[in-house]
């Protein structure tokens, strides 16, 4: 079985914002760091750049790259004393233990893919989020994608998916992927945003001072209004409509509670749908490791941290979405904390003062506060499921409909995402109902609302992957039971 | 957007270009692709969904092997991609 | 499946996986209004984690056999209205011996198996491997047991509780988490105490699965059932390639070991969605459903072993379940010795599913006071008082 020599002392997983701020302030603190990332490049999804340099980067002018690029350099230098060491296209697909910690790895380039077991004595958790899914009517056209995608295609490959984008859903991503597609040279057909979020963008000034949201919200809407982009609020997508692959959208008008005002409809031309309905939290490694969860201000599954970024696991710390989607600031601030509590976990004095960490904390406070005024501008609201007719697809690896799983809940029994998925398949196809569990967990909730722990644990079940990504049959075999002959049978 | 050199690959034998480090699905999305697979029950077609490694959605073959995630992979030179129907394994049935 | 709690049922059921939907549907029929009452979902248990075997092959010719025989029969006219909802399949099982000895020990065996009244067919490889094309290459044997079945056991469950046309009325209450235990002055059942509510019965089902102990306390008895823990690999989906439930001989001498430590051998089967399912390791660890990847790759070489095919399958998912164990590997079915109005369905082990027809059967002629169509002599709860 292969396996490194000894544990290292700090195994941060994720080079986002979260990740490299935990791994730089443990390292400089003296801690032996090992930082592994899917990707081939670090930067997570906010920071995301091109692993070839001659790509020009899409979106330089996006504030705080100094912040990331400096710890980027810091990360560099680390390496070259032997503090730190890097696994890229590396996906963690367990983690377990109680100290130490033992983490299995697969390499995430091209197959096929290799195994590699490593022992760490603390670990940081900074594994980020992926975009939520709400269905709708033809949401399975190639052409519909998340926002997350074109901001993939956009900065990691220098590609625009489509000669004409609408960008439709709810929160701030959607503002932030209108503005990768215009600077990349793109051009956006509409914004269009279920939720009425003004009052926000004037709280939010006040909530954060001079920093942080503002100037780039403020950026991006004057970017939008310079090239003509009409903003929609109050709106929301019925159907995507095209004959194998997506070639209009049909959009309408909505109250507060995501219902149609009126008949009308308008149908807009685009060849790409970007869609955002908020983020869900990759916490499965936590879920794994028995972490305490909890269910965050977005409906979401979140870790449970003290101050000190630490989980009820002693010795594993989070930091970034797994906290609670809050974005990169908060990730960056977490991620700091986070790295000097390993560091002083370890014995060692972190590299961060007192006064540093007091100021992170605060500004870890503040934001947290942010995102929770986020949260319940741009919350989902039960008009969603309107369009939602029997036809409509739900599990889109298992091609369950809604219909299908309607009927599970009324008539067979089903309570949550996981009676769901014995009754129906919904959720048992490649990507584990990573896609469907949010509606679906919606969908059960409508029946009988849970209580708060109810709903926690309904989203934990859901969330329970023993695996956090296939592993090849004879791989597997092979590294953890090489010697295996079958039994006299 | 100035790019220095081009790699080659092709998806069914018909050619494409691409740029080191872009996905494969960035390379077949820029060559007007957009859909390489279909679904195994109702043979509907389909590409990118999330783009960053999480639906498996975008899978394809590639060199042969099946199920491979196009969004997450990096182009080769000489890659030879192949569109998928239903689970991938056609050499089954 | 979420009206109100009845105040008054004729028997309550604890557990709605498929011995307890089992239990309910035949008390119905007999004219009882049943209520049946889980702490999670229909299934929730120990049910879900289940791969779905009805077996007659896996059974030595003795009590456990002879219930099988009765069950799989109660399948096929249960199949007669649940069976296209809950993919009943006449799959039939093949076991395969890699060794001359082995094999000679499997043909021993089918051979007593078949004087107790089993289908079993001798198979020489090449025969074999016309049933199976993908089997590995050096095979001593195999024997083909044309009566096992395939279902999906959380569909069975659920449509076996669903309401239809029935002289008595079943009542299913999710998420309703049984609390106390009534007894009358002279220690027969009264109510049943529940997060919801109170139940006034005279008749309770403790079908609980791994968790039956536990409900056997609330009432004031003791049932020995211990979970044994076994994981199931999940494959991606493929074509049809795998066409009965395959297993390898030692299968059989694992699930009569009383060793705590681990036993792996290996059952491989296809299903309608497309994955291949690979269990069984069998370990008595509690509850914990950490994976024990060494373990779980061992169970990969193995099936690798009988189909060399899947060593380039990808696994997508491994998960647990919790087989309710007793010390002497027989269910539990019949009256409590101690409590009237008590009855016992539980500690099926690995063969809940195959059993839960004739236990639900056997039940319903014990409560109604009928000569059960099987003795209950060796699944009495009162053995275990010595």
């Amino acid at each position: 079985m292969a396996t490194s020599n000894k544990p290292v002392d700090v195994a941060v997983i994720g080079s986002g914002p979260a990740g490299m701020a935990a791994a730089v302030v443990a390292g400089e603190s003296g801690a032996s760091v090992l930082l592994i990332d899917a990707s081939g490049r670090a930067g997570g999804q906010f920071y995301r750049r091109p692993t070839n340099p001659l790509v020009p980067v899409a979106g330089r002018s996006l504030h705080k790259w100094a912040l990331f690029d400096d710890l980027e350099v810091r990360a560099e230098n680390l390496s070259r004393h032997g503090m730190l060491t890097t696994m890229r296209s590396t996906m963690v697909w367990s983690a377990e233990g109680t100290g130490p910690f033992q983490i299995q790895t697969r390499t995430n380039s091209r197959p096929p893919e290799r195994l590699e077991t490593v022992v760490a004595t603390t670990l940081v958790i900074a594994t980020g989020a992926f975009d939520r899914h709400l269905p709708f009517p033809g949401w399975e056209l190639p052409g519909v994608m998340s926002c997350g995608a074109v901001q993939a295609l956009v900065k990691g490959s220098g590609v625009l998916p489509g000669q004409r984008i609408l960008v439709a859903g709810t929160g701030p991503i959607l503002l932030a992927v209108a503005a990768t597609v215009l600077e990349a040279g793109g051009s956006v057909a509409a914004v269009v945003e279920a939720n009425s979020p003004e009052r926000l963008l004037v709280r939010a000034h006040r909530l954060t001072g001079a920093l942080d949201k503002s100037p780039d919200l403020a950026r991006y809407i004057a970017l939008l209004a310079r090239h003509r982009v009409p903003y929609l609020r109050r709106h929301r997508v019925i159907a995507a409509q095209g004959k194998g692959q997506l070639d209009f959208v049909e959009v309408a008008k909505v109250d507060r509670d995501w219902h149609q005002t009126s008949e009308d409809s308008r149908v807009i031309t685009c060849d790409v749908l970007a869609i955002g309905f908020g983020f869900t939290a990759s916490t499965e490694l936590l879920v794994q490791l028995n972490a305490e969860m909890c269910v965050s201000g977005d409906g979401g599954l979140a870790v449970n941290v003290d101050s000190h970024q630490g989980t009820s696991v002693v010795g594993v710390f989070a930091c970034g979405e797994t906290t609670g989607v809050g974005g990169a600031d908060l990730a960056l601030a977490e991620g700091m904390i986070a790295g000097a509590s390993a560091a002083q976990k370890l014995g060692l004095a972190s590299r961060l003062g007192r006064r540093e960490l007091e100021v992170a904390k605060r500004r870890v406070r503040r934001l947290r506060n942010v995102a929770d005024a986020f949260s319940s501008t741009f919350a989902t609201h039960n008009g969603w499921t309107d369009q939602v007719g029997d036809n409509t697809t739900i599990c889109r690896c298992e091609e369950v409909r809604a219909g299908t799983i309607r009927n599970a809940v009324d008539h067979l029994g089903a309570v949550d995402v996981r009676s769901v998925k014995l009754t129906t398949r919904a959720g048992m196809g490649w990507c584990q109902g990573r896609v469907c569990s949010y509606a679906i967990n919606l969908m059960c909730s409508r029946k009988a609302v849970p209580t708060p722990e109810g709903q926690r644990d309904a989203l934990l079940a859901a969330e329970r992957r023993p695996m956090t990504a296939p592993v090849t049959l004879g791989t597997l075999a092979q590294h953890f039971a090489p010697g295996v002959e079958p039994p006299d049978c | 957007m100035a790019k220095e050199t081009t790699i080659s690959l092709t998806l069914d034998g018909i050619p494409l270009t691409a740029y080191p480090g872009q996905t494969l699905a960035a390379v077949l999305m820029s060559n007007g692709i957009r859909s390489w697979r279909t679904t195994r029950f109702e043979y509907q077609p389909r590409g990118v969904l999330c783009g960053i490694g999480v639906c498996f959605d975008c899978l394809i073959t590639l060199n042969g092997m099946p199920n491979v995630r196009a969004c997450t992979t990096e182009a080769s030179n000489g890659d030879e991609l192949n569109s998928q129907l239903g689970t991938g394994h056609g050499h089954f049935e | 499946m979420s009206s109100p709690l009845p105040s008054t049922a004729d028997v309550v059921v604890v557990g709605a996986g498929i011995v307890g939907a089992c239990c309910a549907h035949f008390l119905a029929d007999e004219g009882l209004d049943v209520l049946v009452l889980d702490r999670g979902a229909v299934s929730g248990g120990t049910t879900g984690a289940g791969e779905g075997n009805i077996l007659v092959s896996d059974k030595d010719p003795g009590p456990e056999l002879e219930l099988a025989l009765v069950s799989s029969n109660l399948w096929t006219e249960l199949g007669d209205f649940i069976g296209e909802a809950a993919e009943l399949e006449l799959k039939g099982g093949l076991i395969v011996a890699t060794s001359e000895s082995s094999n000679a020990a499997l043909v021993r065996r089918a051979r007593r198996q078949g004087l107790a009244g089993v289908d079993v067919v001798e198979l020489t490889p090449n025969e074999a491997r016309e049933h199976e094309p993908l089997l590995a290459a050096g095979l001593a044997g195999a024997c083909m047991y044309p009566q096992d079945m395939q279902v999906q056991p959380m569909l069975a469950a659920s449509h076996l509780l669903a309401p239809r046309t029935r002289i008595g009325r079943v009542t299913v209450i999710t998420q309703c988490e049984v609390k106390s235990v009534q007894l009358t002055q002279s220690g027969a059942i009264k109510a049943v105490v529940t997060s919801q509510g109170e139940v006034a019965t005279p008749l309770l089902v403790n079908a609980a699965g791994a968790w039956a102990g536990e409900v056997a306390k609330l009432a004031g008895v003791s049932l020995p059932i211990l979970p044994r823990r076994g994981f199931i690999l999940v494959t991606e989906p493929l074509p049809h390639v795998i066409h009965h439930k395959v297993y390898t001989a030692d299968y059989i001498d694992n699930v009569a070991s009383d060793s705590a430590g681990l036993e792996t051998s290996t059952v491989i089967e296809g299903t309608q969605g497309g994955p291949i399912l690979i269990g069984s390791s069998r370990e008595r660890v509690g509850f914990d459903r950490t994976p024990d990847w060494p373990v779980l790759a061992g169970l990969a070489a193995l099936a690798i072993a009988v189909f060399p095919f899947l060593a380039s399958v990808q696994l997508l998912r491994a998960y647990a379940g919790f087989r309710p164990y007793c010390p002497d590997h027989l269910p539990v079915i019949g009256p409590d010795p101690q409590i009237s109005g008590l009855f016992h369905a539980c500690g099926h082990e690995g063969s809940g599913v195959s059993l839960a027809p004739v236990t639900g059967v056997l039940l319903a002629e014990a409560i109604m006071d009928r000569p059960t169509r099987v003795s209950l002599a060796p699944f009495l709860p009162g053995r275990f008082e010595k």
